[in-house]
């Protein structure tokens, strides 16, 4: 899968399961921040992302501190997720 | 006068982990013994935790009535050995008046999931739909009001982990306000698959047993059990020579208005949540000797509660013992604030310290913990703490049976108006003297309505289901017709099956998935006080806030339930109503003819000179509010006149109780009915409550009396226009 299409489902993940209601894709940068300051995510939607992930893409997010530099940004997670599964 | 007197506690009953009654669990807990191992319910397999406090050896078919062994739950055989247990205890013939407040969050979850579990993916047939639907929240009152006989008023409540310490506040007001003159008051809480897989996917769960207020603590451990106590009038039990264990002398029910599973850090809420249940036994902190805390072990709850004590106490948090019974009867959710009451009652009468279990290395050295077994010491009073999800906070108070009598800044309410109305229907969001127009003969409808989910702000609504959106909706329009703060302000909202369709796609995902991709989100929004949580949150809403649950009479009990703790003088206003949307699998079972509607009411109802002290001008008073079992036909019958100008607006109205009214004063009053308009369903009591307000403040009638029923109970609400008084 190439890494626009990539990033493209994950905004849709994010987009249904955190129910970011009224945003599109276009809406979320690939670089932006992700929670606090950027879409304003809290830790019960790291864990819902964390689940998602892994239901969606096959690729489990490590729990605790970690998840927080996966979770970064869109561009981050599909660093994530394509390390994850060359490796 | 009632208000004045002591309430004296003289049945306590008790099953945990540790035992099926109050002398094991107690005698065990105060020895330090853990009632915790691996779960036998179901496989926990895949799950970060495979243990649980499980109440082994729970045989339903022993304890339920004859005939009624394949109907019961393991929470309804809960309750009801606890129940009794109690009940003897006080000298409590079966057949005598008994007021009956349960809370309780999980009700027949268990044996909803194991029909769930034989349900094949994908569409779930009548059949299946029906058994899904068998253990709705309110059952369990129903059970065991049916096997203790001769018990009104009746309540199911759920205001999440502090749901068996507001049932126990609301039995309180029941006694101060007469509506009952003995009370059994508890929780319960059955394990389950819901909770368990729920919390794990929060990440809330320790694998080892729980560790409260330790620095290493990583999480709760789940528990299941009940707790019941038997609350009386000093006079009653006086009189009946019953010894008194302790009394219960303060409370306090409000919210965070914060966030649906993190509680406020600072600990602000919950320390003031603490203050005033002191400040209504007219206790001060010096009076106080033990705290028995919720300290569910998990990393956040046990921060903030031990920074509220130590702002509530200040210098004096180290005289004060303080311990968390869960690491030996885990966290039993809806039960753990009446467990728990039960436990500090226990412990100031006969000064023993149950300690905390687990305990090592304390996070917060400041507070003087309970760690040895079978430690005693000369109690006066002890509070009980319970913080749940939505942000939900009781705290009760006992005094030893020795206390002597203090003046205590007690608040009896005695008049309520209503301020402010709305009800949701085919025309949306109707505020005020606007929902009269459900009466008039040819309402004319919008063809489209706007999405329940649009009227509310995207980004505060996240998650929220169609229901949880046409609450809060509901509830904003009706806050917004009264022109009142939201702060202070508390919610009571009525539920008779909370969302089925919803809860099912959680089970099935954890059924056919395994418990691993069982969303954490979803989880906090699946407990019946979703819909007071999110409304709480949204709203800013700091009062008491709560679910009722009681079958098509739901939204009324909600009132009922409102109305007696704003006489507790809980808060000085209380939104009241109930709003229920499409839910295919409750559609099938209940609405196979097209006869289901969805919507629903609230109504701001207000202490009256509160009322008047910030100027407003009530759309109507509250003449009369009954909420009967049994025959109903003294109170009709006992009705003044109709004026005038009257009118009656049903929200279901039985044949049986057609005939009742026929012999009332009221019987040529013009009666409306609103299933016939606007379909049935289990709010539409609530949506009568505020069509009949609106009635009356528009000057249509000067009084309606507003009637909804169900199988066993009828509630009968009297509407005068509000008459300003020289």
């Amino acid at each position: 899968m190439d890494q626009t299409e990539l990033k493209s489902r994950i905004k849709r993940a994010l987009l249904e399961e955190l129910d970011l209601r009224g945003r599109t894709e276009a809406d979320i940068d690939d670089g932006a921040p992700l929670f606090g300051e950027g879409l304003g995510l809290d830790s019960l939607d790291a864990l819902q992302l964390a689940m998602a992930i892994e239901e969606r893409f096959g690729v489990s997010v490590p729990e605790g501190e970690s998840s927080r530099a996966i979770f970064a940004s869109v561009n981050a997670i599909a660093e994530h997720i394509t390390r994850t599964k060359a490796g | 006068m009632a208000g004045r007197e002591r309430i004296a506690v003289t049945g306590l009953g008790l099953v945990t982990s540790l035992g099926f009654d109050r002398e094991r669990s107690f005698s065990r807990l105060c020895a330090g013994e853990r009632g915790i191992g691996e779960v036998s319910l179901f496989d926990p397999s895949g799950l970060k935790s495979r243990i649980a406090a499980e109440v082994r050896g729970l045989d339903v078919r022993a304890i339920a009535p004859r005939g009624e062994a394949e109907d019961w739950s393991r929470s309804d055989a809960l309750s009801f050995i606890a129940a009794r247990e109690a009940l003897a205890q006080a000298a409590h013939g079966f057949g005598a008046p008994l007021g009956l407040a349960l809370g309780g969050t999980t009700g027949g979850m268990y044996e909803t999931e194991r029909a769930l579990s034989a349900v094949l993916p994908g569409r779930i047939h009548p059949q299946d739909a029906r058994r899904l639907l068998d253990f709705p929240l309110a059952v369990t009152v129903e059970r065991v009001a049916r096997a203790l006989g001769n018990v009104g008023p009746t309540a199911t409540v759920c205001s999440a982990c502090s749901s068996g310490a507001v049932a126990i506040a609301l039995g309180a007001s029941w006694l101060l306000s007469g509506r009952a003159s003995r009370v059994l008051a508890g929780g319960v809480d059955g394990l389950c698959q819901l909770t368990f897989t729920g919390f794990s996917a929060l990440g809330a769960v320790d694998p080892e047993p729980s560790r409260p207020f330790d620095a290493g603590r990583a999480g709760l451990t789940l528990g299941e059990g009940a707790g019941c106590l038997v609350l009386e009038l000093e006079s009653s039990a006086r009189s009946r020579g019953v010894p008194i264990i302790a009394f219960l002398s303060g409370w306090s029910v409000a919210s965070e208005a914060h966030h649906v599973t993190h509680p406020e850090p600072s600990g602000t809420r919950a320390a003031r949540v603490l203050s005033d249940a002191m400040a209504v036994a007219g206790l001060s902190t010096s009076d106080i000797d033990y705290v028995n805390a919720h300290g569910t072990g998990t990393v956040q709850n046990d921060a903030m509660e031990a920074r509220a004590l130590e702002r509530v106490f200040g210098a004096d948090v180290s005289r004060v013992w303080v311990s968390s019974s869960k690491a030996q009867i885990g966290h039993t959710l809806g039960a753990a604030g009446a467990i728990e009451a039960a436990i500090t009652a226990l412990s100031v009468s006969r000064g023993q310290l149950p300690p905390t279990a687990g305990l090592e290395r304390p996070e917060a050295p400041a507070l003087r913990h309970v760690r040895a077994p079978n430690q005693s010491a000369g109690l006066r009073a002890a509070l009980s703490s319970s913080f749940g999800f939505g942000g939900a906070c009781a705290v009760l108070a006992f005094e030893a049976p020795g206390a002597e009598l203090r003046v205590s800044s007690r608040k009896l309410t005695a008049e309520l108006v209503i301020t402010g109305a709305a009800s949701y229907g085919p025309a949306g969001v109707l505020s005020g003297a606007a929902s009269a127009r459900y009466l008039a003969e040819s309402a004319v409808l919008p063809a489209q309505l706007p999405e329940p989910l649009s009227l509310l702000d995207p980004e505060r609504s996240r998650r929220f289901s169609r229901a949880s959106a046409i609450v809060v909706a509901t509830a904003e329009g009706a806050l917004r017709d009264a022109q009142h703060e939201a702060a202070e302000t508390g919610f009571v909202v009525g539920s008779a099956f909370g969302d089925v369709d919803r809860s099912v796609r959680f089970l099935q995902k954890v059924l056919d998935q395994g418990p691993k991709f069982a969303s954490p989100a979803e989880f906090p929004q699946l407990i019946a006080s979703t819909g007071s949580g999110n409304a709480s949150i949204y709203l800013g809403l700091t009062g008491p806030c709560l679910s009722v649950s009681e079958f098509g009479t739901s939204g009324q009990s909600a009132v009922s339930v409102a109305i007696s703790l704003l006489e507790l003088g809980q808060a000085s206003a209380l939104l009241a109503g109930a709003a229920e949307a499409r839910d295919s699998i409750v559609d099938e079972v209940l609405g196979s003819d097209g006869s289901r509607g969805e919507g629903g009411g609230f109504v701001l109802i207000e202490d009256l000179p509160a009322a008047l002290a910030r100027g407003s001008v009530p759309l109507a008073s509250i003449a009369e509010h009954h909420a009967l079992r049994g025959a109903p036909g003294p109170v009709f019958a006992a009705l003044p006149p109709p004026p005038g100008r009257a009118c009656i607006v049903a929200g279901f109205l039985p044949l049986a109780l057609a005939s009742v009214l026929a012999k009332s004063p009221w019987r040529d009053v013009r009666l409306y009915s609103l299933p016939v308009t606007l379909g049935q369903h289990e709010a539409i009591g609530a949506t009568a409550l505020a069509v009949a307000v609106a009635e009356v403040a528009s000057g249509g009638v000067e009084q309606a009396l507003v009637i909804t029923a169900d199988v066993n109970l009828v509630y009968l609400t009297r509407l005068c226009r509000y008459e300003t008084r020289p």
